[in-house]
């Protein structure tokens, strides 16, 4: 039998009261229908105020929705019951900053009734796995902030959580730091769990997600695998080339576009051009030093979507 | 509630006492002990033969107002703080109610009251002694329903901070126990206010907190005695009015959007 999605949304919406007697209302959430599938690594992309959060914190019982449905793990959201099997890190967090690491931990393992034997040796492991054994008895208040979020993404998975929800994983981390967190979220996906996590580093969501979501103000852009989303784009091909210049390229038979990349230069070309091209560059003296498709990055995609302008790094030759 | 609700409540009380001792709420006892005790070496020189009813005096009432005051903002402080830092939000996605966070909340700070008023109890039996003052077990009698007033002050001060922010908690909190502690001026208002309509200042009497139930200061220093009824009428009272205000509280919290 096929297991119950991980997360599964249905009309979920949310808006605020704004201004004086709170008479207006700001969208914070549009319907939003999602199916976050069971071992999958989920991104949630989207802008600051894209209502990533608010999809989380509705999901964590911390916000109630204006209107839809929600189950996590097959159980309504209604029915806390999910909470045994779910581990959260909210954006920012803060901790108990008059609590040592370790007794935070154990103070969150006890929310779950661990028996003592099993907090003892599940915080030992945590701590060691986020890089904070040696700092176990330090004060959290003596804790950099990327310290403080990699207890935090300890006291999300004390509980040896099914799914966990992380929002905005990477803030706050140095590159060591999310290099850890990265691993952390892939020997996760090694162990069968689910992981949807939030973020607006979009390098991090290409490394690691199966599936992504993408939110602009609200609103449900798109979703599906990276694969889908950012389609290769077989109708024109990166040619890098050397030994030409740009004014030779103007002088083509056939329009090109191209940016220099160091002392080459990479051309777009349409495929039924490619012949041409090659043909060109090598008559002129210059070399083909590698053919490819182009793949459109994630973060390419992002800016597309979001609508926000780009810096143009093409120059069109006509 | 089940019993792994109370063991999660008995976590989360067990939190917020740590929490507390370690915010100077001892500073506060020391400081609160040794001013008792100058006091009483002090007041022992200059007065006549009324030494020991100024230190009791002194004494209870330093204890009701220290205890209302960390009753007060560190009652407040403990939601109002949780909401503003966010450090409820991991706490909340665990199989942890918000009644049961609020409830634990209660009842940590009212054991950290406890411990305060016990040692405030024992620095004031200890100024007695130094001045060779009769140490009467008669002083608890006023003791205990100084701690409950406590205990509702509380109860009222979580209740506001899970409505409004810390500040306007902090300032509705000390209004109520301020007319609560006139409730017989309000009780009274008609004769110094005589146009006030008599169905407001009933309502306002019997809606408002009564903290002067709790006052047996006098009675205590002048060497009478409690009645056992009395003592139980208060409690009965103070158990009434803290779970209704911690109904109140619950419920608001329980709407709340984080």
């Amino acid at each position: 039998m096929t297991p119950e999605p991980a997360v599964v949304t249905s009309g979920l919406s949310k808006s605020y009261r704004i201004g004086f007697l709170a008479r207006r209302r700001r969208v914070a959430l549009e319907p939003l229908d999602l199916t976050v599938g069971r071992g999958e690594i989920f991104g949630y992309l989207g802008p600051n105020g894209s209502g990533k959060t608010t999809t989380l914190k509705i999901l964590m019982g911390l916000m109630s929705a204006d209107s839809g449905t929600a189950s996590i793990l097959g159980t309504p959201l209604a029915d806390r019951s999910w909470t045994r099997r779910v581990g959260f890190l909210p954006e920012h967090p803060y901790l108990y900053d008059y609590l040592t690491a370790e007794e935070y931990l154990e103070y969150s393992g006890r929310l779950f009734g661990m028996p003592r034997f099993l907090r003892k040796e599940r915080i030992r492991e945590l701590l060691e796995r986020v890089g904070l054994l040696r700092s176990a008895g330090l004060s959290l208040r003596r804790f950099s902030k990327g310290m403080v979020q990699r207890a935090g993404l300890a006291q999300a998975l004390i509980n040896d959580p099914e799914l966990v929800l992380l929002d905005e994983p990477m803030s706050g981390l140095d590159p060591l730091g999310r290099r850890l967190v990265r691993n952390i979220i892939l020997e996760l996906k090694e162990q069968g769990k689910t992981v949807f996590f939030s973020t607006h580093i979009l390098s991090d969501a290409e490394t690691l997600c199966d599936r992504v979501a993408l939110l602009r103000s609200g609103r449900l852009v798109a979703v599906g695998g990276l694969q889908e989303i950012l389609k290769v784009d077989v109708a024109h091909l990166e040619v890098l080339v050397t030994g030409v210049d740009e004014h030779t390229v103007s002088q083509f038979p056939t329009q090109v576009r191209f940016k220099p990349v160091g002392e080459r230069l990479c051309l777009e070309v349409p495929e039924a051009a490619l012949g041409v091209i090659i043909t060109a560059v090598e008559g002129a003296g210059g070399r083909i030093l590698a053919v490819q498709p182009v793949r459109q990055s994630l973060e390419e995609y992002f800016v597309r979507e979001m609508g926000l302008g780009q810096e143009e790094p093409w120059t069109l030759q006509d | 509630m089940d019993v792994a609700g109370l063991g999660r409540i008995r976590v989360v009380a067990a939190n917020t006492f740590r929490e507390t001792i370690r915010e100077r709420v001892l500073y506060n006892l020391v400081f609160f002990a040794i001013l008792m005790t100058v006091c009483g070496l002090v007041l022992r020189q200059i007065s006549i033969r009324q030494d020991e009813k100024i230190i009791k005096d002194i004494g209870l009432a330093s204890m009701d107002l220290f205890g209302t005051l960390i009753a007060v903002f560190m009652g407040v402080g403990l939601v109002s703080k949780e909401i503003e830092r966010r450090s409820l939000y991991p706490l909340l996605a665990k199989p942890l109610s918000r009644d049961e966070l609020l409830l634990g909340k209660f009842f940590g700070l009212g054991l950290t009251l406890l411990v305060n008023v016990s040692a405030m109890t024992m620095g004031l039996f200890l100024t007695l002694r130094a001045t060779r003052a009769s140490l009467s077990p008669l002083l608890l009698q006023a003791v205990y329903p100084i701690y409950l007033g406590l205990l509702l002050t509380l109860a009222i001060a979580l209740f506001f901070s899970t409505v409004t922010s810390s500040v306007l908690a902090s300032v509705g909190t000390v209004c109520l126990v301020l007319a609560g502690r006139f409730a017989d001026v309000i009780h009274n208002m008609r004769e110094v206010a005589p146009g006030a309509p008599s169905w407001l200042t009933q309502f306002l009497y019997f809606a408002l907190p009564n903290f002067r139930n709790f006052d047996f200061k006098n009675q205590v220093v002048h060497g009478e005695a409690v009645a056992a009824g009395q003592l139980l009428g208060v409690t009965a009272y103070a158990a009434v009015y803290v779970t209704m205000v911690l109904m109140l509280a619950v419920s608001s919290f329980r709407g709340k959007d984080f």
